[in-house]
């Protein structure tokens, strides 16, 4: 390595102040005497001097006032009803929800069309008609009635005995007739 | 955690298992092999107000006929085939006939024939929902009036 290189190395110290007093002396003599070095000396000075511009410059100042006072406001704004539908609406309608509610109405639909099987004639049986139809009826010249009572949904026929009473002699139950 | 994230979609499948049950047990239903005739005898008088407490499933049903009290004289259950034929015995000498005609819409189809010794009283077809009955009455009895109960549930 050459003497101007080895000065070349050490001239950023030197402008430092980094370098010990007898390395200082020698390299600012070389520095003086060396035009190749001078002009080393003078690139890094004027580097030195546009980065040290650059650091301390003063930054423009931030106006937090503005920024706060807009925050004040919104937090005081009165949502419109609207918003705060949608909002209802965005949270019970998000992915779990209906997830769930899926299998709870299919669950329910099960529950009131089953419940008619199990339970039959009650409340909430739906619209099955569980009246009982007659098709035919033959009371070989008996007079006969047919109730259909709609509070228990049932539907009963009803013999009349005739006037010999065939059925059983001496009984007179039937006699006295419907009791409906 | 992993449980809970999975839990919507293993409450879908058990849904969906249950509709495949349901589908399956309806399927079961719509080619039964027989009917289960149940018939329940019941003496019904003015003498007093007793109400036998076996009836008491019945009771808002016997309301309707307005007799003071009703006595369970007898039940018999009897399965019957499709077209079969099954005969109850009723007090009185009577026999009652039951003949299962078809099941279409949960409904059940039975051709009844009551007789006392060797002569028809009344012959009748009347469709009823399954497990559901209807009621027979006017014949007298025992100084009352005899009211039958005629149920059937498809096996």
């Amino acid at each position: 390595m050459t003497n101007c290189e080895n000065i070349r190395d050490s001239i950023g110290r030197w402008l430092d102040g980094e370098l010990p007093p007898s390395e200082s002396a020698a390299v600012q003599a070389h520095v003086a005497t060396c035009a190749e070095c001078a002009e080393a000396r003078r690139q890094l000075e004027s580097l030195q001097r546009a980065l040290t511009g650059v650091l301390v410059a003063d930054p423009a100042p931030i106006e937090f006032m503005p920024f706060w006072r807009e925050v004040q406001r919104r937090i005081n704004l009165k949502r419109a009803w609207y918003e705060d539908i949608s909002e209802w609406a965005r949270e019970f309608f998000t992915a779990p929800r209906v997830a769930w509610s899926v299998p709870v109405a299919i669950v329910l639909l099960l529950a009131v069309f089953s419940l008619d099987s199990y339970f039959p004639g009650n409340p909430f049986g739906g619209s099955r008609n569980s009246f009982a139809s007659v098709e035919s009826i033959d009371a070989y010249g008996r007079s006969v009635a047919l109730l259909r009572e709609n509070e228990s949904k049932t539907t009963v026929i009803w013999l009349y005995q005739n006037e010999e009473g065939e059925d059983e002699t001496g009984e007179d139950g039937a006699k006295s007739g419907p009791t409906f | 955690m992993k449980l809970a994230k999975m839990a919507p979609s293993l409450a879908l499948l058990f849904s969906l298992s249950l509709i495949a049950q349901q589908d399956f047990a309806g399927a079961a239903e719509k080619n039964p092999q027989s009917v289960q005739v149940t018939i329940r005898t019941i003496l019904a008088e003015n003498k007093n107000d007793e109400f036998d407490a076996k009836l008491k499933g019945m009771e808002q049903q016997l309301k309707s006929l307005k007799y003071r009290s009703y006595r369970s004289l007898k039940d018999d259950t009897k399965s019957v085939p499709w077209q079969g034929t099954q005969s109850f015995d009723i007090p009185g000498g009577r026999t009652l006939t039951v003949m299962p005609q078809e099941f279409q819409d949960n409904r059940i189809s039975l051709k009844v024939r009551l007789t006392q010794g060797d002569k028809p009283v009344v012959d009748t077809t009347v469709k009823i929902a399954n497990k559901g009955n209807f009621i027979l009455g006017g014949p007298p009895h025992d100084g009352g009036t005899l009211v039958l109960s005629i149920s059937a549930a498809a096996q």
